[in-house]
């Protein structure tokens, strides 16, 4: 539901970098989400391709999404897990002091621009 | 054609927002409170804010699609309250708590954010919170910690409300907790009734516990 809002946000980036660049044309933007942010990533999409029309220099840019998967290291033992679900104790030791490493990313990670 | 790389966080806007307000309210605990509609938030802060508003300043930012029924509720007990309406957005972002305080102003000790009722989309927006507090009844499934994971893993405290009805309902408290910790280790779990009063002495300790830590 708030993919709108993130798309504008995301937009705003855009713009700012494509500009600074002396950019004339966005041609893609890629986005990294992490599972943990709470973004859908069709709805993103859809959302971004609503609102970039109102934007000449992104009109026919696509937007790459990159998922992140949920990873992170147990402070105990020290393995590193990969968490399909959303519970993350160690496969090794059963501990819960796990520290995450990826998956709460929300970045525009880079543009490709003319 | 050229590569730019950014490495830009998406929020940045509501993230600077929140953190000048973390930067306004330096003294003030900041609790913002989250959950599906209809879990006993406002009846939850009705009772517990009563506990504390004669030792502490006290503001509530209530945040609904429509209405003012809760900050009327809240107002009634004779706590500041700023009602926003939202509109079409499911979620308050910083700058909603600002135009709240801009009229509620800064000179509190606690000030009490009870979000729009929904577990996904609050989970992403920073308000300059201390802590975000999570509630849950147990008509709602001792799962849902897991069924919404990013909001529980944000969360600091989580409150399991309505036990009154526990002997009704086939809900597992432990199940619910043993749930909750798998995603976030961290939190401090309560257990409440409004209706009994139950644990919401509990409760108010661990508001007091936050409030005191902030004025230092």
């Amino acid at each position: 539901m708030h993919e709108l809002g993130i798309a504008n946000s995301l937009i705003e980036i855009v713009l700012e970098n494509a500009n600074a660049n002396g950019a004339k044309v966005v041609r893609s933007v890629t986005a990294k989400i992490g599972r943990l942010a709470a973004v859908d990533s069709e709805a993103l999409k859809f959302a971004y391709d609503a609102i970039k029309e109102e934007y000449p220099m992104i009109a026919e840019s696509v937007l790459v999404i990159d998922n992140v998967p949920v990873t992170g290291k147990c402070n105990k033992c020290g393995a590193t897990d990969t968490y399909d679900e959303m519970f993350f104790a160690c496969s090794k030791c059963g501990s819960y002091e796990v520290e995450l490493i990826t998956g709460e990313e929300l970045t525009v990670s880079e543009i490709e621009v003319d | 054609m050229k590569t730019v790389n950014i490495q830009e966080k998406i929020l940045t806007k509501n993230e600077m927002k929140a953190a000048e307000l973390r930067e306004k309210l330096k003294g003030v605990a900041v609790l913002n409170f989250v959950s599906s509609p209809g879990s006993g938030k406002t009846s939850l802060l009705e009772k517990v804010l009563v506990m504390l508003k004669d030792k502490y300043k006290i503001a509530v930012v209530e945040g609904d699609q429509q209405t003012t029924h809760d900050a009327d509720r809240i107002k009634a007990t004779g706590v500041e309250a700023f009602q926003v309406n939202t509109g079409n957005a499911c979620h308050l972002e910083a700058i909603d708590v600002e135009r709240a305080l801009g009229s509620l102003g800064y000179d509190l000790d606690l000030l009490i954010i009870e979000n729009v009722g929904n577990l996904v989309c609050p989970a992403e927006y920073d308000l300059g919170e201390d802590a975000k507090v999570v509630l849950l009844s147990v008509t709602e499934g001792d799962d849902k910690p897991a069924k919404y994971p990013v909001m529980t893993r944000a969360g600091s405290a989580y409150i399991i409300n309505k036990i009154d009805l526990l002997p009704y309902v086939d809900f597992s408290v432990d199940k619910c907790i043993e749930y909750a910790k798998g995603i976030q280790p961290e939190l401090e779990f309560f257990t409440t009734s409004c209706r009994t009063g139950e644990g919401l002495d509990k409760v108010a300790d661990y508001i007091e516990k936050m409030t005191k830590a902030k004025k230092g």
